[in-house]
């Protein structure tokens, strides 16, 4: 399809500026840029050009959106209409905080309920999406240790089947990476755990259920040996879909929690943002959260800055308009809905893996709200892979589940079904699952070629790599 | 003759200098090669320690040098062709006043250490 | 209470005897006992219409003013209905990062067509797909111009959320800043500090247009790299960043069509000359071709990310703004070359106009120095008072920097009608 400068006619097109009202003020020409490199269409032109690419995108009303680790889940219109409400959509950041007392109570509300959920006392909004909330939790995780003198502390702990933001973040605060073996069911290996965590451990960096879907249920004596040694406990909420409501990050003895809240809490996630990833923690961190913090006061909620603060992660207060649609999903699941929302999701997980269970999953017994697929075997006996098999699902109206991780699996496929997911559309994607592992025995070249329907077929990645084009 | 390291670099000697690059192995594994980055010339190599870089789309590998000395040369030719680093025989970069690392292999013991 | 599920009891039940049990709770089987038993309080839900209405209860504590003449880093501008309406469509609104390239062409080529206009306003060859805000795309330039390492310099007159930003970005690394101090407004290079990299914006906060080819020669003569921030709208009028010199543009977007929304979502943005391509943070987008030779776009350079390289990733950067990015794009189409410039236009006529009309009232410009939308005017000890005053007449003013010094913005929603009233406003309080 043609680009919108591609459309461009010359002299086409502009919107109509409203007429100037006072005397038109002329800068020296020296400062002036002569080109300005913009398309010129009509307003038809733009909405024909753009509804025409909404129709090459697949959002979670097209059909089912099993992508594992990103929770898929239905993002309901009123949040829309919310987010859009005058008070909250022309509301000044810098406004006096007298004059924006909704907005702090929205940062107030929607902190004292994800506290409640996580189990922590504590909580920003600053991050904007769930690996700028890692990055915001080590440094404060830094500040914290070197408040109390402990500078030795550089190395933070991370399971090999961590999504890469985790060790991509502790680079950037300026920690060093250790990697913890994994047992072959996935969860932490207590053993390599010992033998790493020491009095250079900063803190461990965990997600549970676990990147293959699996409780760590360990999960006590972890926390022990990593406080033994003298280091915080992180907990990356990219899976809390499965335990919100039913068990607290809190409890298990995690001393922070970043939360993406265009995952688990139904925030749209706009083709890859905005999101936005709150950190929470216990009280001994929460002098070390980012400036500024909203606290309530005798006149109000006010903002307030902390001489320990770990600094300043973003502009403002990080995305407004994104959490506040994730404060409205709270309300109006509430508590106990949340709850229904974490064991369906559990549910539906379990039954797509029960109804393919002969397809090679990972692990044995239940899994959580997601689970993991080895493609391997299937790649040996008829040299269809993974992405074949993805590909495949896209031309039966599917979302493929992520592939190829977490990495510790080799061949991985990834469901998570979420619980907006109806039975038919399970039953569905079982069937096509089906369907296609057959066709792979019969004629594996069929799924070497697909995706077939859709408006472009495979394109090719290593020519993009080599000779980047990246603007038109 | 080419010897041959554990992580899958080979190095052949020729005037005085020692020509490295990847085997038919580490090519299979890493898949179309789209960019290489090749080191400095001047740059110290060290027996054992990466030294360039080679990508695919989804995967970035690194070359360890199989010997010790000052990079003497880079194959330019991989700048505009980075596919054709993964080529049977194509070296990547030559170490000048090399010092061979300990424990290279033999092309026999090599495909030994293969199986 | 609306809880967005799709099972009914008797599919449950269903479901629940294919599993061979008879409780949800027993898939939690594998959770340990005393963590299970652990209680705490759930609250209930409600209907929509009752979230609607306490949600609207609390927008509704917000001011909404008649004339806003705040800026700082949120602008309020025109959004043609046309923007709304079309990046509100369920398929950009609701799809994750596009890892499908066939299924995800839209937001793709949207996407691609964002890092063009960001390039040709920008002067760069190459744009990355977004960063969550101005401040944290200056933030991560420093770091990936200074190589993670050293000393970066920049100016006491940049903006000060993205001044703390930098901070905290660099001192993670435990690389330094120096401040230099800008009391006449601009920024006035310092020679011999040994920085690796400068960062300076143009306009500044003070809404200064900086003479950045100066700037930009004196730092490369010290063989440092040059980051160039400030308001795009700007670019729409004055030379771009990368004729000037730059090795890097950032800035915020938002004045491509976001609402102030209370400071988020907004837009970081961040273009490059070529020979960063493959040292930037997040995503970009490229062009290439399908199976049958038809064009496509993709995700590329991807090992440069963390999935791929993990701690050694130029970012840990995985989320965007991708949404915004396409905010942009469409604002960008629909106001063209002319829309563009006639709106950077009137934002500056009327800032001008502004400026001159209140020195008449007695608060005159504190910077020397030709400025686009924002300017600085001194009215000693009165900053507060002025605020306080506009503010009953329900017109957010300029942001008082001190007791004596306050941050106009003009754009072109301000009607002359609206300056007039605060030019007598601000006459009366003197």
């Amino acid at each position: 399809m043609k680009t919108v400068f591609e459309k461009s006619v010359k002299g086409r097109g502009g919107f109509a500026v409203s007429a100037l009202e006072v005397e038109r003020y002329d800068y020296e020409s020296d400062r002036l840029r002569e080109e300005l490199d913009l398309p010129e269409l009509s307003e038809p032109e733009v909405a024909a050009h753009y509804t025409a690419l909404s129709k090459r995108t697949f959002g979670v009303d097209d059909g089912f959106y099993p992508l594992g680790s990103c929770t898929m889940k239905y993002n309901p219109k009123l949040h829309e209409e919310i987010a859009a409400l005058p008070g909250f959509r022309d509301a000044h950041p810098l406004a006096r905080a007298d004059k924006v007392q909704g907005c702090l109570a929205v940062i107030d509300t929607l902190s004292a309920y994800l506290a409640g959920i996580t189990g922590m006392d504590a909580v920003t909004l600053q991050p904007c999406a769930g690996a700028h909330g890692e990055f915001t939790a080590l440094l404060m995780v830094k500040a914290y240790h070197l408040s109390r003198g402990d500078s030795g502390r550089t190395k933070v702990l991370i399971p090999d089947s961590a999504h890469g933001t985790n060790p991509a973040s502790a680079a950037m605060a300026g920690f060093e990476v250790v990697t913890l073996k994994s047992d072959d069911d996935g969860r932490v290996n207590l053993a390599d755990l010992r033998l790493k965590a020491g009095d250079d451990t900063a803190a461990l960096m965990l997600t549970n259920p676990n990147t293959l879907g699996i409780f760590e249920k360990h999960v006590a004596e972890i926390a022990d040996i990593v406080h033994e040694a003298g280091g915080l406990m992180y907990y990356d909420g990219a899976n809390l879909n499965a335990v919100m409501g039913v068990v607290r990050p809190g409890d298990m003895g995690f001393d922070l929690v970043h939360l993406n809240l265009h995952k688990t809490f139904s925030a749209p996630h706009g083709g890859g943002g905005p999101g936005s990833g709150p950190v929470c923690c216990k009280a001994e961190l929460a002098p070390f959260l980012p400036d500024p913090q909203v606290t309530r006061t005798e006149k109000g909620f006010r903002f307030g800055r902390s001489e320990w603060s770990c600094g300043r992660v973003s502009a403002f207060y990080g995305n407004f308009g994104v959490y506040v649609k994730a404060l409205a999903y709270i309300v109006t699941l509430g508590g106990k809905g949340l709850r229904a929302a974490a064991q369906t999701a559990v549910l539906n997980a379990n039954y797509l893996r029960e109804k393919i269970s002969y397809f090679y999953p990972v692990g044995e017994g239940r899994c959580m709200h997601e689970f993991v697929l080895s493609m391997r075997k299937l790649r040996e006996e008829t040299g269809v892979t993974a992405a074949d098999v993805a590909k495949g699902l896209i031309d039966r109206g599917i979302h493929p589940p992520t592939m190829y991780f977490p990495l510790i699996v080799e061949d991985a496929l990834m469901f998570e079904p979420t619980e907006t997911a109806d039975k038919a559309a399970l039953d569905a994607a079982a069937d096509a699952l089906k369907e296609i592992i057959d066709l792979a025995y019969s004629d594996p070249e069929a799924l070497h070629s697909a995706p077939r329907t859709t408006p472009v077929r495979r394109p090719d990645e290593a020519a993009a790599a080599r000779n980047p084009v990246v603007k038109g | 003759m080419k010897q041959y390291t554990r992580t899958h670099e080979w190095v052949e000697l020729r005037d005085g200098k020692a020509y490295v690059g990847i085997t038919a192995h580490a090519a299979e594994e890493l898949g179309e090669i789209v960019y290489v980055e090749l080191p400095e010339i001047g740059a110290q190599a060290a027996a054992g320690e990466a030294c360039c870089e080679l990508e695919s789309v989804k995967a970035v590998a690194e070359v360890n040098s199989p010997a010790s000395g000052t990079v003497a040369e880079v194959n330019g030719e991989l700048a505009d062709a980075p596919e054709k680093a993964g080529e049977e025989g194509v070296w990547l970069f030559a170490v000048g006043d090399p010092v061979l690392a300990d424990g290279l292999m033999s092309e026999a013991e090599y495909e030994a250490f293969l199986r | 209470m609306s809880d967005y599920l799709s099972v009914s009891e008797r599919e449950r039940s269903e479901m629940l005897a294919f599993l061979g049990i008879s409780d949800v709770a027993e898939l939690y089987s594998d959770l340990p006992r005393a963590l299970r038993k652990k209680k705490f309080a759930l609250s209930d839900g409600m209907s929509q219409q009752e979230t609607y209405e306490a949600l609207a209860s609390l927008a509704a504590k917000n001011a909404v003013y008649k004339s806003v003449f705040r800026g700082a880093g949120s602008y309020n501008h025109y959004i043609p209905a046309a923007v709304k309406s079309l990046t509100s469509r369920e398929e950009f609104l609701t799809a994750y990062t596009p890892y499908q390239p066939e299924i995800s062409q839209g937001i793709l080529q949207a996407t691609f067509e964002f890092q063009t206009m960001i390039c040709n306003l920008t002067g760069m060859d190459v744009a990355t797909a977004s960063h969550y805000s101005g401040a944290t795309a200056a933030a991560e330039a420093c770091v990936m111009c200074a190589e993670g390492k050293g000393k970066v310099l920049t100016f006491g007159n940049v903006n000060p959320d993205t001044l703390e930003t930098v901070r905290t970005y660099l001192a993670a690394r435990g690389m330094e800043l120096e401040v230099v101090s800008a009391p006449n407004g601009y920024a006035e290079f310092r020679p011999g500090t040994g920085a690796k990299v400068m960062y300076v914006e143009s306009p500044n906060y003070y809404g200064i247009v900086e003479d950045v080819a100066s700037l930009a020669a004196a730092a490369k003569a010290e063989g440092m790299k040059v980051v160039v921030g400030g308001n795009p709208l700007a670019l729409a009028l004055f030379r771009s960043p990368g004729e000037c010199g730059a090795d890097v543009a950032v800035g915020d977007a938002q004045p491509f069509g976001m609402p102030m929304s209370f400071g988020g979502p907004y837009i970081g943005f961040m273009a490059a000359k070529r020979g960063y391509m493959r040292k930037l943070p997040g995503r970009i987008v490229g062009e290439t071709s399908d199976a049958d030779g038809r064009r496509a776009f993709v995700l590329t350079l991807q090992t440069r990310e963390q999935h791929i390289r993990r701690e050694k990733a130029t970012s840990n950067i995985c989320s965007n703004q991708a949404h915004c990015a396409l905010t942009a794009a469409v604002y960008l189409s629909l106001m063209g070359p002319r829309g563009l410039r006639d709106t950077a236009l009137k934002c500056a006529s009327n800032a001008h106009y502004l400026a001159k009309e209140l020195a008449h009232a007695g608060a005159k410009l504190f910077y020397e120095g030709e400025f686009f939308d924002e300017f600085v005017t001194i009215t000693p000890g009165k900053a507060y008072a002025v605020a306080a005053a506009l503010e009953k007449k329900n017109i957010l003013g300029g942001l008082p920097l001190d007791e004596h010094r306050i941050l106009w913005c003009c754009t072109e929603m301000n009607r002359k009608a609206d300056m007039d009233e605060v030019v007598g406003t601000v006459e009366e309080t003197l």
